[in-house]
């Protein structure tokens, strides 16, 4: 009994401490997660009827998100090879913060394709009864992803382990501390490992698996799994300066010096000059190669709610994206970086949706119309219930472990000063 | 026995269908059919059209496809349109594009061409849903229910499917399994399309639709998929001259279905193109 009102007086003097806005954050993400579990209990025990996805329209929002999530997940990948095997040390400040990122957008794409998938209970045939085909590469670019994408979550989750040795009440046993340690020195391994993991299912969720669709006009082009890991070196990095940047800004310190956003802001950018040429020659090889070969022509195959105007828009983005954080100018102040990193982020979130909403949405017989989807309460509250969960972790991380050690030295420096 | 095994493999068939659409009424009999055949839930609200299953759909096609046609130019057409077992680019190598997908091979094409789906085995991603040009997979939305008294009717041949589940038209493989029981218990090893006939082609009251084997070129479907008034369900590549084809081929693999379609309407084979 005692225990329990000092754990409840504990919360309520925790719950003073924060700020009003703070508060009204939390409020909005708890109202979310209790919305998730609701409905994710409907969505598990009684079915996916209750989505608005159907028989011509095979996947929705939670596609998106799997997708988005695991393309700016990828720029835990991307960080660690840089700071770890290109030794960039600017980088180290952000890097507990993009591992921890990393893991929890794979965590939460594995959650999704969990609710997303009819028999949640056979989820594990993945495993047992994977399509290998004949050769050593598996047949079904979707038997590559479970694999893929659960040896990379192991992965992370090993990287990962450092940053709660690293908290002081643990820290302060010598075992624990050389264990944090060395598994730190150690990292680069993991780096290398996860990069080569990450090239495969970057590919082969976010395009391979849809440029194989070889029936479908709006999908097929063997290129798809190249672009896809560009797109995620590029949008994941700017992914990773966004988290960090706001949380800085929720915390109100200095998280992360601006040194270190800049230099990961740069890769950025040339990654998205990269993503630009090669999107561009996306565009021209589907317009002039692929859809001909369907006996259809590109601008036909667009219609419907989601028209051209997405990719106009993607267009725009990842311009708006090269634009800031190349030029030294803008990258260097910081309320121009974080739109630059924004519309990074937008780019990749665009053409992910292009691919699912528009590429769904086209029809198969030259009689049927564009299709169209319009997501369910219970699928909003799967979506942005698993995403608020994603962030309630996040923010735990970062009051409770040392997320941010720049943050903490800075901290400790002022103490000090005090 | 591997002796034996090769005896098999040279008596293969390919079963393919031909439905002469000049001579489809549109009646529905061949929809019925499938579905009390294939054990198709039967809700007390179909009206949820997108999200119902059936195996076989009958499409109804008009010229008026801008709203341009007048009166009395209005022409209507009926497709049934089941899975149209394609074969991909070479038929001996059978390609479908539905089957490398499954991460969990639930699905696979049997050595008479038909593309089988394992119900229970799948786990429902509906990645397969997604690469058939034919929308011929379903998935079941809501948990399979039979009104009233159809429970007791269901076929005990085929398996009820669960819900979260994709099912499709397996060209009634459970009859040919069946027959050829029946038939190897009287000692004969082959069977053919009149022992073993789909559900659907049985049914059919006007004879619009012939099942039968594609390899064998003295049957009857050979011979109509070979005569001009075939073409396949927007397939505008059979049109092409055999160097564009060949072309075309070498970049992709085509679905090569092998269900075909018969008419001698112009304006109902115009329809199979995209404008
Ligand atoms: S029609 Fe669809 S389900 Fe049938 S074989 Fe072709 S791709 Fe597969």
């Amino acid at each position: 009994m005692k225990y329990l009102k000092q754990a409840f007086d504990f919360c309520v003097n925790e719950w003073k401490s924060y700020s009003k806005n703070i508060q009204i954050t939390l409020l909005v993400l708890g109202f979310l997660v209790a919305g998730f579990l609701v409905f994710g209990i409907q969505i598990l025990f009684w079915g996916l009827g209750y989505t608005d996805m159907n028989n011509m329209f095979a996947f929705g929002q939670w596609i998106i998100g799997d997708l988005g999530l695991v393309a700016l997940g990828g720029g835990a990948f991307t960080t660690g090879f840089i700071l770890y095997i290109f030794r960039n040390d600017k980088l180290e400040p952000l890097i507990n913060s993009t591992v921890l990122i990393g893991f929890l957008c794979y965590l939460f794409t594995l959650v999704f394709l969990v609710f997303d998938i009819g028999q949640p209970l056979r989820a594990w045939f993945g495993y047992t009864y994977p399509n290998w085909g004949p050769g050593l590469m598996p047949q079904s670019m979707l038997t590559e992803v479970v694999w893929c994408l659960t040896f990379y979550f192991c992965v992370l989750f090993i990287e990962l382990i450092p940053i709660p040795l690293g908290h002081r009440l643990l820290d302060r046993y010598p075992v624990i501390h050389a264990i944090g340690h060395y598994m730190h020195k150690l990292m680069w391994i993991m780096a290398a490992v996860g990069t080569f993991l990450s090239f495969f299912h970057q590919g082969s969720l976010g395009g391979g698996m849809w440029g194989v669709l070889y029936g479908k006009s709006q999908w097929f082009r063997p290129h798809f799994f190249f672009l896809a890991i560009v797109m995620a070196t590029a949008g994941g990095t700017s992914f990773m300066i966004l988290c960090a940047w706001l949380a800085g800004k929720v915390m109100k310190k200095e998280v992360v010096p601006m040194e270190s956003f800049q230099s990961l802001a740069k890769v950025s950018g040339i990654m998205m000059i990269a993503y630009l040429v090669f999107n561009a020659y996306d565009v021209y090889s589907m317009a002039t190669k692929y859809v001909p070969l369907y006996d259809r022509t590109f601008v036909d195959t667009w219609g419907g709610y989601y028209g051209i105007w997405m990719l106009v828009l993607e267009f725009l983005f990842t311009l708006g994206a090269i634009v800031i954080l190349v030029v030294p100018k803008f990258r260097n102040t910081e309320k121009t970086m974080v739109y630059g990193v924004i519309s990074g982020v937008m780019a990749i979130v665009m053409n992910k949706s292009i691919t699912v909403l528009h590429g769904s949405s086209v029809p198969n017989f030259p009689w049927k119309p564009f299709v169209g989807y319009n997501p369910t309460i219970q699928e909003w509250f799967v979506f942005l219930g698993g995403l608020a969960t994603a962030v309630l972790i996040y923010m735990w991380f970062a009051k409770y472990l040392p997320l941010f050690p720049h943050a903490d030295k800075h901290a400790h420096g002022e103490e000090h000063h005090a | 026995m591997a002796q034996e095994k090769k005896k098999e493999s040279a008596m293969k068939r390919r079963w393919g269908m031909a439905i002469d659409l000049d001579k489809c009424t549109g009646c529905g009999q061949c929809q019925v059919a499938c579905s009390q055949e294939n054990n198709i839930p039967l809700f007390e609200d179909d009206s949820e059209l997108l999200k119902r299953v059936v195996f076989l759909d009958v499409m109804k096609v008009t010229n008026d496809r801008d709203r341009a046609a007048q009166y009395p130019n209005v022409k209507t057409a009926f497709i049934p349109k089941m899975c149209q077992q394609c074969s991909g680019n070479d038929p001996k190598n059978p390609k479908p594009p539905c089957v490398s997908v499954c991460p969990v091979v639930a699905t696979d094409v049997g050595d008479d061409g038909v593309v089988s789906q394992v119900w229970s085995r799948c786990i429902g991603c509906r990645y397969c849903q997604a690469s058939c040009p034919y929308e011929a997979r379903q998935f079941n939305w809501w948990k399979p229910e039979y009104e009233g008294s159809f429970k007791e009717s269901l076929n005990p041949e085929v398996s009820v499917a669960s819900r979260g589940t994709i099912v499709k038209c397996t060209f009634c493989s459970h009859i040919w399994k069946r027959e050829r029981d029946k038939m190897l218990a009287r000692g004969v090893k082959d069977i053919n399309a009149v022992q073993y006939t789909p559900a659907c082609v049985s049914g059919c009251p006007t004879g619009a639709m012939v099942f039968g084997d594609l390899n064998d070129p003295a049957s009857e479907v050979s011979r109509l998929a070979k005569t001009d008034r075939a073409f396949r369900l927007v397939h505008t590549i059979d049109t092409w001259d055999e160097a564009k084809k060949k072309e075309a081929q070498a970049k992709k693999d085509y679905p090569n279905p092998k269900v075909y379609y018969l008419s001698s309407q112009q304006w109902l084979r115009d329809m199979m193109r995209f404008k």
